[in-house]
Order: C-alpha cells, then sequence, then structure tokens
C-alpha cells in the first residue's frame, strides 16, 4: 500500500483525528473524553500506517492510546462523581460547550485549507522504497535502545496498575 | 616587599594594630603612632634617597584595564613623602600630649595613622583611579577625624566638608574620567593632553579637584567652620600642612606633567584669578577675626592663593616660587596651629576677647609664634617666606601689575592680622591668666623645630644659597621648562624688595594708628572692620551669605520641596496605580484559569496554530 | 560507562522488585541515593567528552551516544532533584509500600530522562519522553486523591496532544530526510537542497515538534497542566516535577533541537513573544496565589519563561545564560518545593492564609527559602542573579531590547510575589495553631542545605565558573 501525502485517504484519517479530538475537548464527561483521546490516538496511528511508519504506529497505539489512557480511564471512572448532577444541568452545560467550541472546527478546516495551498511535491517516499528490510530486523538492528524504551514504558505501566488499582482493591477490602 | 608598598601598608597596618590594640587607650595608641610615624619617616627617607624611577612599578596586578596598582617614585613625590612624614612625626608627638585626656582619642590616632598611610599612596600612585581612590579615602577621614572635633556642630561641620570636597571629588573623577578617555591611559608618567575641546574641560575638572583640596576659593568655607569644631591636631595637619602639599602636587602635576600649561593659555590666567582671589578675600576675612584659629584658618587660605598664584604665572620663578612657597607655608602655618592648640589646652579657649598677656605665662609658645608669624608676614631677609614671596611677586609682576598688587595687598593684610593676634593673644592685658603655665614639653617640641626649619630655610637661603629649591623644586620643572635659570641663590629685585618693605611698614603703621585709636590689640583693625562699606560686607560674609555651600543649601531645600511635591505624586503612582493594575491583572490571569482542562486545552490549540503559523514564515 | 545511567537505575529496580517486600522497602531508597550521588560524583569527575566507549551495556544495546558539557549539566541536574526528591519522599510518604513504588517510579523517571538527555535520535527521544511522562503521570495520581487523579489527567490530556504533535513530527521529518538521527536530519535539513515547498512542510514539521515541546515544558499558552498537576501532586512528586521534569522533557530538548537539530539562527520571534508571556503570565498569576505549591508552579512558569527568551534570544551569551538559569532553576525551584514539603509536614497545611512566622519555630527552612526565593528574583551575588543578568546581556546582544526589558521590569514582580510569601509564611507573628510546630528533621535538611550551598557558591564563585565552566559549554554550540 502507496500512500502519498496528498492522497483523500490519509485526509479523511486526518479528519477523523481531529474530529476525535473535537469531541475529547467536548466531552462533558471525564470518561468520554478520555475515550475520545484515545480514538484520536488511534486515528493517529492509522495515519501513520498509512504513511508506512508501521514502527511509529505500533508505538503511538501502545504508548498513548493503549497503556497509559487505559488505565486512567479505569482509575478515573472507579472515583465516585462529586455531587450528582442533574440531567437538564449536562445537556444546559453541553449546549454552551457546543456554542463556545463551534468555531473550532471551522477553524480547522480554514487552516488545513491554508495548509492545503502549499504544493508539496515529496519524491514518493524514497524511504520507504529504499526500505527492503523487514520489520523485525529493523527492530532488532536500529531501534534496539527504542524497544528497551518501550519496555520500560510497559514496566511504568506495571506501577502504574499497582498504584492505580492494587491498592485500591485493597481499601475495598478492608472497608469491606 | 616593594618599599613604596610597604609605605603605603605599614601604616595602615599600624592603624589596625592601634585599634584592635590600644583600643581606648589614648596614651598608649599615642606611643605606638609616634613609634609608626617614626618608621614611617624612615620608609620615606629610604625612597628619598633611591634614585626616582622614571617608569611605574606595578607591584599589584588588579582588575586590569586601566586600573592597576601602579606606584612611582617621582622626584617630586618622594619630596611631598618625606615632608608629609616630617609633619606626620612632628605631629603624632603633639598628638600625645595633646589628646592624653580626650575620650576618643585613641580613635584620632587610629584616622591620623590611616591619614598617614593613605597620603603616602595618594603621592606615590601612579595611576589617576589609584589616586581617586586614596584621595577620596581621605575625605573620608577627614570626615572622621572633624566628627571627633566633639563640640555640638562637628557633625554638620563635617558634613559640610564631606560635601564640599565629595563635590570637588566629583568634578575630579569626571575630569579623570575625560583625561583617561583623551589620553588613553590612566598612567600618569605617560598622560598627555592637549588643552582645547574636550581636553579643557578635563583640565578645569581636575584643577577643580586639586585646588579644592588645597582650600582654595570658592572651596573653602569648611575651613574656618572646622577650626572651631575640629580637634586642633587636625587643623594644623590637615589644612595647615597635609591639603597644602597635597592638593599643590596634583595641581603642579596636571599644569606641568599632564596638560604642559603656558602662558599664553587660559587655564594660566584661570589659576592667576583664582589665587589673586583667594589671596585678598581670605586675608580680608581673616583681618576681623576674633578667635584665634578662625582667624589662622583664613590664613590658610589665603596663602595657597599665593602657590595658586605661583604656578599659574607659567614663568619658571613663579612656579619654583610657588612650590617652595608651597614648604614654606607649611612649615609656619603648622607652626601656627600648633600655638593655638598650645592655648587653647593651657588657656582652656581661643577666643581673643577671653586670653591676653599669654607672651609672659607661656615664652618659649610665645617665641615659636613670633618667628611663625614673622614668616607669614614675609619678614625680609630672615624669613623664609619672604623668599618664597619674593619670587612669586616675581612671576606674578612679569605677567601684570594687577596680580602683584593683589600680592602686595594681601601682604599687607596678612603682616597687619598677624601684628593684631600677637598684641592681642600675647600682649594685652585682658582676662585672667594667672593660673596659665607654658605647654608640656612634648607640644613645645614640634613647634620649635618648625619654627627652627623657617629661620634655617630663610637665613640659609639668604647666607648660602643652600636650600631645597636646587634640590626639591628645580627637578620638578626641569632643565627645559627652567630656560637656564637658575634659583637656588636668592636675585635681589629691589623694586620687589621694596614694595615688600613698604608693604610691611603699612601694616606696622596701620595697627599703631589702630592701637592708639582703641587702645587694645585686639580692636588694633577694627577701623577697618567698622569702616562704611565694608562694615555691611564683613557682616554679610560672617553670616555666610558669601558661602557658596549656604547657597547650594538653599537650592537644595527648594528643589527638596519641589521634589517631595513630585515624590508625592510617583508615590501615589507606584501606591496605587500601579499596585491596582498588577493586582487586576492578576486576578484577571487567575479567573482565567478556571482549572478546565477543556479551556486549557483550547489554549494549547491556539497557541499550536500560532507556533506552526509563525514557524511556515521562516522563523522559529 | 555512559550506559550504566540509563542501565544501573532500571537494574536497581528490577532487583528490588524480585526481591522479598521488606528488604527491598528498606534497600530502595539507600539504592536509589547511591545511585544520584555516584552519578552527580562521576559526572562532575569524568573526564570530557564521556564516551561511550568500552561500554558493556553497549553491547547489547548499540548505542550511539554523543555527550557535550550541556548533558553534563543536565545529568548533575537531574542527579540533583532526584537526590532530593528521594529525602522528601523518605520524609513525606509515610506509607511504606507506597514510598516503596514512589521510589521506583522515580528511578524509572530517572531513566527516562537521561535516556532524553542521551538520545542522539528523533525517535529515542520520543520514545523515552514516553517514560517520563508516563512514569510522571503514575507519580502524580500516587496519592489517589481526587485532586491528584484530575492533574494527572489534565497532564495526560495535554502530553497526549504533545505526544501526537511529536510523533506526527517526527513522522514528517523522516519522511523528508529519511532518517531521524540527529546529525542526518541536521545534514539534511541545512544542507539547502530542499525546495521551496518541501523546506515549508519541513518547517510545518519543526512548527509541530516546538509546539510539542512547549507543552511538555509548560509554557504559555500551553501551560495548563502544570499548576493544577504540581499542586495536585504529593509533594515529593513536586520537587520532582518542578525541579526537572518539564525542563528535562521541554526546555532541554528544545535547546539542543533548536540549537543542534533544526539549527535556527538569530533571533527567534515566536520564542521570544512565548517566552515574555510566560514569564508575564506565571509571575502575575502567582502573585494572587494561596497555596503555597500552585504560587511555586506558576512561579515555574514565569522562570523557565527567561530560559526560552534566553535561547530565543540566539545570542552565544543569551543561550549560556538560559542554560546556566537551567541548571539554577532546578536549584533554587527544588530547594523551594524542598521547603514547601517541609512547612506542609510540619504545620500540616501549605495554605499560605493559615501559615505565618515560621522562621522563628524554622530556622533553617525559613533562611533556605528566603535565599531560594532571592536566587529566583535575581538578587545578587546569588547564583539566578548571574543567569538573568546573562540573558539580559544576550537579548540586549541580540538586538531585542524590548524583551530586555520586560525581562528585567518582570524580576520585579518576582521579587514582589515571592516577599508576599514570605511574610506570610515565614515572617510576621505565628498564625494561631502554630506554636508546636518544630523544625523539620535531617531527612528534609539534608537536601536543604546541600541546595543552598550550591546556590551560594554558585552564586559567589561565578566569574570562576565562568571562565571554566560556561565559557567551554560553547564548543556545544
Amino acid at each position: 500500500m502507496m500512500i502519498y501525502p496528498c492522497d483523500p485517504v490519509f485526509f479523511i484519517s486526518l479528519a477523523l483525528m481531529a474530529i476525535c479530538a473535537l469531541w475529547a475537548v467536548m466531552a462533558t464527561d471525564l470518561l468520554k473524553s478520555a475515550i475520545a483521546l484515545a480514538l484520536t490516538s488511534v486515528c493517529l496511528s492509522l495515519t501513520m500506517f498509512l504513511l508506512s511508519s508501521p514502527l511509529a504506529a505500533v508505538f503511538e497505539l501502545s504508548v498513548c492510546a493503549g497503556l497509559i489512557t487505559v488505565i486512567f480511564i479505569s482509575a478515573i471512572s472507579m472515583i465516585k462523581p462529586e455531587g450528582n448532577d442533574r440531567k437538564e444541568d449536562l445537556v444546559f452545560r453541553k449546549n454552551r460547550r457546543l456554542k463556545k467550541y463551534l468555531p473550532l472546527p471551522f477553524l480547522l478546516v480554514v487552516v488545513g485549507i491554508m495548509l492545503r495551498m502549499i504544493q508539496i511535491d515529496m519524491p514518493a517516499l524514497p524511504v520507504a522504497d529504499a526500505l527492503p528490510v523487514s520489520l523485525s530486523e529493523v527492530m532488532w538492528d536500529e531501534r534496539r535502545v527504542d524497544l528497551a524504551g518501550q519496555a520500560i514504558i510497559i514496566l511504568v505501566g506495571v506501577f502504574g496498575v499497582v498504584v492505580l488499582f492494587k491498592e485500591y482493591m485493597k481499601q475495598k477490602e478492608c472497608e469491606k | 616587599m616593594n618599599m613604596m608598598l610597604l609605605a603605603i601598608v605599614l601604616p595602615i597596618a599600624a592603624a589596625i594594630v592601634v585599634a584592635l590594640v590600644a583600643f581606648r587607650k589614648s596614651a598608649l595608641a599615642g606611643y605606638f603612632a609616634v613609634i609608626a610615624s617614626i618608621a614611617n619617616l624612615y620608609l620615606a627617607y629610604q625612597i628619598y634617597m633611591t634614585e626616582a624611577s622614571t617608569s611605574p612599578v606595578v607591584p599589584l596586578e588588579w582588575a586590569g584595564w586601566v586600573f592597576e596598582f601602579a606606584l612611582r617614585n617621582y622626584q617630586f613625590s618622594s619630596f611631598i613623602l618625606i615632608a608629609t612624614a616630617m609633619f606626620g612625626f612632628l605631629l603624632s608627638l603633639y598628638n600625645t600630649a595633646f589628646l592624653k585626656d580626650k575620650c576618643n582619642g585613641w580613635l584620632f590616632h587610629v584616622y591620623f595613622l590611616l591619614t598617614l598611610g593613605f597620603v603616602n599612596g595618594a603621592v606615590l600612585a601612579d595611576n589617576l583611579l589609584l589616586l581617586l581612590f586614596f584621595w577620596e579615602g581621605l575625605l573620608a577621614l577627614m570626615f572622621g577625624m572633624i566628627y571627633l572635633g566633639g563640640t555640638q556642630n562637628s557633625f554638620r561641620t563635617a558634613t559640610k566638608t564631606m560635601i564640599i570636597g565629595g563635590v570637588a571629588d566629583l568634578c575630579m573623577m569626571f575630569g579623570i574620567g575625560l583625561t583617561v578617555y583623551l589620553a588613553e591611559t590612566a598612567s600618569m608618567s605617560e598622560i598627555k593632553v592637549a588643552m582645547e575641546g574636550l581636553g579643557s574641560l578635563a583640565f578645569v575638572l581636575l584643577v577643580i579637584g586639586a585646588v579644592a583640596k588645597a582650600g582654595s576659593m570658592p572651596f573653602h568655607t569648611w575651613i574656618p567652620d572646622a577650626a572651631s569644631d575640629a580637634p586642633l591636631p587636625f587643623m594644623s595637619f590637615f589644612p595647615g600642612a597635609l591639603e597644602k602639599l597635597l592638593g599643590i602636587y596634583l595641581l603642579t602635576r596636571i599644569s606641568l606633567d599632564f596638560f604642559e600649561l603656558n602662558a599664553a593659555s587660559w587655564g594660566s590666567t584661570m589659576l592667576m584669578i583664582i589665587g589673586a582671589c583667594t589671596i585678598v578675600l581670605a586675608v580680608a576675612m581673616a583681618l576681623i577675626q576674633k578667635d584665634y584659629k578662625k582667624l589662622l584658618s583664613y590664613h590658610a587660605i589665603s596663602q595657597v592663593g599665593y602657590m595658586v598664584l605661583g604656578i599659574g604665572t607659567c614663568t619658571p620663578v613663579g612656579i619654583v616660587g610657588g612650590l617652595f612657597h608651597m614648604i614654606n607655608n607649611t612649615l609656619y602655618k603648622c607652626c601656627l596651629f600648633l600655638t593655638g592648640g598650645a592655648i587653647e589646652r593651657q588657656a582652656g579657649t581661643t577666643n581673643l576677647k577671653k586670653i591676653g598677656g599669654l607672651g609672659y605665662k607661656m615664652p618659649i609658645t610665645f617665641l615659636t609664634f613670633i618667628i611663625a608669624a614673622a614668616s607669614i608676614s614675609g619678614f625680609p631677609f630672615l624669613t623664609n617666606g619672604f623668599f618664597s614671596k619674593e619670587m612669586v611677586y616675581d612671576g606674578a609682576l612679569q605677567r601684570g601689575y594687577i596680580f602683584w598688587f593683589a600680592a602686595v595687598i594681601g601682604s599687607v593684610m596678612t603682616a597687619a592680622s598677624f601684628l593684631k593676634l600677637g598684641h592681642a593673644a600675647y600682649l594685652d592685658k585682658r582676662g585672667d591668666v594667672s593660673n596659665v603655665k607654658e605647654a608640656p614639653m612634648l607640644m613645645l617640641l614640634p613647634g620649635v623645630v618648625l619654627a627652627a626649619l623657617c629661620l634655617v630655610f630663610g637665613i640659609g637661603n639668604f647666607f648660602t644659597g643652600f636650600l631645597p629649591i636646587g634640590e626639591f623644586f628645580q627637578p620638578v620643572l626641569g632643565a627645559e621648562r627652567l630656560g637656564g635659570h637658575d634659583f637656588t641663590v636668592f636675585h635681589a629685585n629691589w623694586f620687589l624688595i621694596g614694595g615688600s618693605i613698604v608693604a610691611l611698614l603699612l601694616a606696622i603703621i596701620n595697627h599703631f594708628a589702630g592701637y592708639k585709636k582703641t587702645g587694645s590689640g585686639i580692636g588694633a583693625v577694627d577701623h577697618v572692620h567698622y569702616a562704611p562699606v565694608l562694615h555691611q560686607m564683613y557682616d554679610a560674609a560672617e553670616k555666610r551669605y558669601f558661602d557658596p555651600y549656604e547657597w547650594a543649601r538653599c537650592v537644595g531645600r527648594a528643589v527638596a520641596y519641589i521634589g517631595w511635591g513630585i515624590d508625592r505624586g510617583i508615590d501615589f503612582f507606584y501606591n496605587r496605580i500601579v499596585t491596582f493594575a498588577a493586582n487586576g491583572i492578576s486576578a484577571a490571569i487567575r479567573a482565567m484559569h478556571n482549572g478546565s482542562h477543556v479551556t486549557y486545552l483550547a489554549w494549547s490549540i491556539a497557541g499550536i496554530l500560532l507556533v506552526i503559523i509563525a514557524c511556515m514564515t521562516g522563523r522559529l | 560507562m555512559i550506559t550504566f545511567f540509563i542501565a544501573l537505575p532500571l537494574l536497581v529496580v528490577l532487583i528490588l522488585n524480585l526481591l522479598p517486600r521488606k528488604q527491598a522497602d528498606a534497600l530502595s531508597f539507600w539504592c536509589g541515593m547511591a545511585l544520584t550521588v555516584v552519578s552527580g560524583i562521576y559526572v562532575l569527575m569524568a573526564p570530557r567528552p564521556m564516551t561511550s566507549d568500552f561500554d558493556p551495556v553497549n553491547l547489547v544495546l548499540n548505542w550511539k551516544i554523543v555527550t557535550s558539557d550541556l548533558t553534563a549539566v543536565m545529568l548533575i541536574s537531574i542527579a540533583l532533584v532526584v537526590f532530593s526528591a528521594f529525602w522528601v519522599g523518605r520524609y513525606l510518604l509515610e506509607d511504606e509500600n507506597r514510598q516503596f513504588i514512589f521510589n521506583n517510579l522515580l528511578l524509572l523517571c530517572m531513566v527516562g530522562m537521561n535516556g532524553v538527555v542521551f538520545s542522539q535520535d528523533l525517535f529515542t527521544l520520543y520514545v523515552f519522553l514516553e517514560i517520563v511522562g508516563a512514569s510522571s503521570f503514575i507519580l502524580i495520581a500516587l496519592e489517589r486523591t481526587k485532586a491528584g487523579l484530575e492533574g494527572a489527567f489534565k497532564y495526560i490530556l495535554l502530553s497526549f496532544v504533545a505526544t501526537v504533535l511529536i510523533l506526527s513530527s517526527v513522522a514528517m521529518l523522516f519522511m523528508v530526510c529519511g532518517s531521524l538521527d540527529y546529525e542526518a536530519v541536521r545534514i539534511c535539513l541545512t544542507s539547502g537542497t530542499l525546495d521551496e515547498n518541501t523546506s515549508r512542510f519541513v518547517l510545518f514539521a519543526v512548527g509541530l515538534f516546538a509546539a510539542g515541546l512547549l507543552i511538555k515544558g509548560g509554557m504559555v499558552p500551553f501551560h495548563g497542566w502544570l499548576p493544577d498537576a504540581y499542586s495536585s501532586a504529593p509533594t515529593p512528586v513536586s520537587v520532582l516535577l518542578g525541579g526537572i521534569v518539564t525542563k528535562a522533557a521541554g526546555i532541554f530538548t528544545l535547546i539542543q533541537l533548536v540549537r543542534n537539530v533544526f539549527v535556527f539562527e538569530g533571533v527567534s520571534p515566536v520564542l521570544l513573544v512565548i517566552g515574555t508571556v510566560s514569564i508575564a503570565v506565571g509571575a502575575f498569576a502567582a502573585m494572587g496565589q494561596s497555596n503555597f505549591k500552585r504560587l511555586l508552579a506558576y512561579s515555574s512558569i514565569s522562570q523557565i519563561g527567561y530560559i526560552i527568551v534566553g535561547l530565543g534570544s540566539g545570542h552565544i551569551i543569551g543561550i549560556v545564560g538560559a542554560i546556566l538559569h537551567l541548571f539554577n532553576h532546578s536549584v533554587f525551584k527544588t530547594l523551594l518545593f524542598v521547603n514547601a514539603a517541609a512547612v506542609e509536614k510540619q504545620s500540616g497545611t501549605v495554605e499560605m492564609d493559615k501559615l505565618g512566622g515560621l522562621s522563628n519555630k524554622m530556622p533553617v527552612t525559613g533562611f533556605a527559602s528566603v535565599l531560594g526565593f532571592l536566587s529566583a528574583a535575581g538578587i545578587p551575588p546569588l547564583s539566578g542573579f548571574w543567569s538573568k543578568v546573562l540573558i539580559v546581556v544576550g537579548l540586549w546582544k541580540a538586538g531585542a531590547p524590548m524583551a530586555a526589558i520586560i525581562a528585567i521590569l518582570l524580576s520585579l514582580i518576582t521579587l514582589a510575589y515571592f516577599l508576599s510569601v514570605q511574610r506570610k509564611v515565614f515572617f510576621g507573628k505565628l498564625a494561631s495553631g502554630l506554636e508546636g510546630v518544630k523544625e523539620a528533621d535531617f531527612r528534609v535538611l539534608v537536601p536543604t542545605i546541600l541546595l543552598v550551598l550550591i546556590t551560594l557558591v554558585i552564586g559567589l564563585t561565578f566569574p570562576w565558573l565562568f571562565d571554566t565552566f560556561l565559557v567551554p559549554l560553547e564548543s556545544f554550540l
């Protein structure tokens, strides 16, 4: 699959990303906002994949969309929201927020068009052509440090789980 | 260690030792100061005996650029050095006796020793900035010494001194800055500046610094005040000796070395006018004083006029005469102040209205007074003052009758005022002096030595052509400037000598006329004092209407009043408007941070757009 | 030996977690301590430049490392701040289990920061940035309070945006240059072979990258997360965050990339504007704060603004000043957060309205905070003064006098709010309820005294440092 930067597919993925990002901004619920964030990350990974950077895509997915965000979403979901907001209030706030941030998509589109004006004539991704090596070779020969770093991030994630869940469970047990 | 550096460090170290060891013990501090000043004298002698160096010695590399610790044994420097060391030694003896029972006397000794170190530094410095450093240090020491006078007005007078000296030194600082800028060096042995444009400004500013230190008009007004408020050793040391030596030393360096003043330039005329005015006006004030020390202090001002006039003439005879007069003046003026001190200590006051007939009780003091007074009045052929004045007259006459005339008028009044002083203090029958005894040995000794030196310089010059002139002063000018003249032997110019004798006779006639009229020595010049127009002028002068310091204070008060108004406004601006604005901005910014992640995200996105758009234009 | 900076902390973490829990609890602190001390001393003693030759770890990792004096500055700062954070953590975190996790995460964060400092490849940089970020998120939420989670969430949210930007930018640069190695990217961007459109594309990518780093560094207007994260985090974590994290992740990287990879010469208006606005907003916002930690957070924004402004001047003196200020800020901001920790523990609150007159009860802390504040406000002869002077001189010489004037004027505001803190917390009348307060114990005095000494020594020996330490920094530039 060979995608050029100016290809519509590329823009669709970008647009998806923008929409998800907007959702993240506008969601009243913290949880929904976080999920939107994760989705944005997924879209970005997709874009990268389209740009024939599978490696970057994998990393992005694991780091942002995957681990940390999910951990936090779960952690936040466990915390009871303070006060009981009524439904009408929520709707009202949503409407107000919508009004507030409606200009944003337009702005994004305008900027996108402006950026589009710039003609970029990439030499059809020479790097991709010059990459006969397989993913594993890239991983093991050139990117060992990055792999190690990835391992460390996962280690950090483990600690995150310990901090945010294990203790919580203990606490609950105690309460019982 | 370098000898010159030692000469600076030793007295200062001694001062520190005195401050630490002889703390609050005046007598012990005094003995220590004597030992230190003997050592200082020895060092000065050693430096004097070594060959004068042509290039500076740099014992310490300092901040770099033009400010280096450069010392140079210039032959004139070494003369001033040995002269101050001698005065230092004599006065340290005197101080020991004078300050014996005074509280804070030890502190005076500390200041005294510090002064010796700083003077050595100022004289040996070959770097203008280094010179300025020592110069300012001396000003600070003067403040401290006057303050030790302990009278009601001491602090006020000390402040006045500090301000007048400070203003003059500020001028000098600018002058030094300009000179260094123009000459592109701060090394005094290399500076050569032409008298044009900025150069003349630099000259004027430097001259202000030098003549103010010497105590010439219009920077003189603190001296009479100090006479009544400062301790007497200070008067004899600073206005009596040191100030003249230092001020004239610098004036000589400026006019001979840095700027190479010649008779045709306006600078020469300027100096002569300053000199002539100082002579006449100050001596006119001296004439009417009714206080021993105050009268002497006006003479201390007046005599500077002769030196400035002499150097200002730019003729070889004038310059040599001016320099000769400098050393002569320090000898007799110091001696005169010492007699004043003796009287103050023995009789308890120096107010002429309360003392009289002291000559019978204090014969040795009276004798030294007579010799010194004769010297300052220029008693012909026997006293040193006569010879140096003759030379100054000679120089002045070459430049114009008016200057010569001013100098002679000055002589008349000088002689008249000393006749009055001697008559009033030593011979008049007034006041209760029955309990007064002769001063102690230690206080008499310096006076006797100085009076003897006056005679030696005078008679010696007349009979043998010995004298410091050839040894000390002619090398300062150099052979080229001397132009073949040799002043080691006195050349009698009978016109001038006649003029001087006539002047003396006039003074004597005036004195006896006045004495006849009022019946006492103290009133001998009252007919001048209370003459129609002069009377009002004298009154005004006594009320300090002619004191530039008082004028400045008036202006200062007006400025302060206006400033106060402005200050209120600014205060309001800062206290109200600025605080209000700052708090307002702060509150607004805090209100914007509402804690919502949405707001923060929106800001970030706006920021990203900004950065990207700016970046796309080619600059980050 | 240089990869040990990464490998050793990692190894320690692994071993600690394999050991039985009881021993590990006690060991974790001392291991971390030893590590920071050893790494600090090693950086000071090691011959320059430090190399990765003869490096057993590198047989496996195969990592090209180029070090410079700037690297050394960063390594020392990191060791110093992590050292202080260890002590404060031991002092403040009472739960042993939590302390153990804190120590582990601290070591991992240190790994991340060291990696950021060493990395010579844009993608490696990104990976290590994520390590720093991830460990900071969890550290902020360590106490599992609502505020902590919220602060962490905001940080994640904006970090996420930064990640997206950086990763996009990395992809674009990879597309253009074909490699992500710093050297290769630099050669690609500066060789002049790019046509106009492509170079604009590159600029777009660079802008994205810079924006991402500015978010990580918490500059205005990307700073929203910073005050919340700093003030809601447990104080030992605030020490770490305020002391070094934003600087290692955002500012150091920005300096490195702007100077060495993207190679911008001359004044950069964007950085100047962002820097001055940060200085202003941070200072003004700090003025009205009532929470000690929150005030310090805003002041961080303001102080880091100075670094950015110095970098933006593009003048050698300004950049040297920026690097020195980076180090100084690590020192005095860590010091102030350590003081905040002492106040928090001894008096039970960091709300300034409830505090007052503590300097009689806590003389060392009071003195240290005065020193820290004065250094921050740029009062001679403390270290902060010299770096600010260098920055201002750099700005002036670079032809940005307005920025220089603003920088000077706003340091007055800095002084104003610091004085108000001093008055509210340490001076004045002792607030009611604080009669029983005592000076903090040695666990917090050790870092306090060390940092005070550094502030003083750097300030007083600056002329010497300038010749021996800062001028050689030029070699990096």
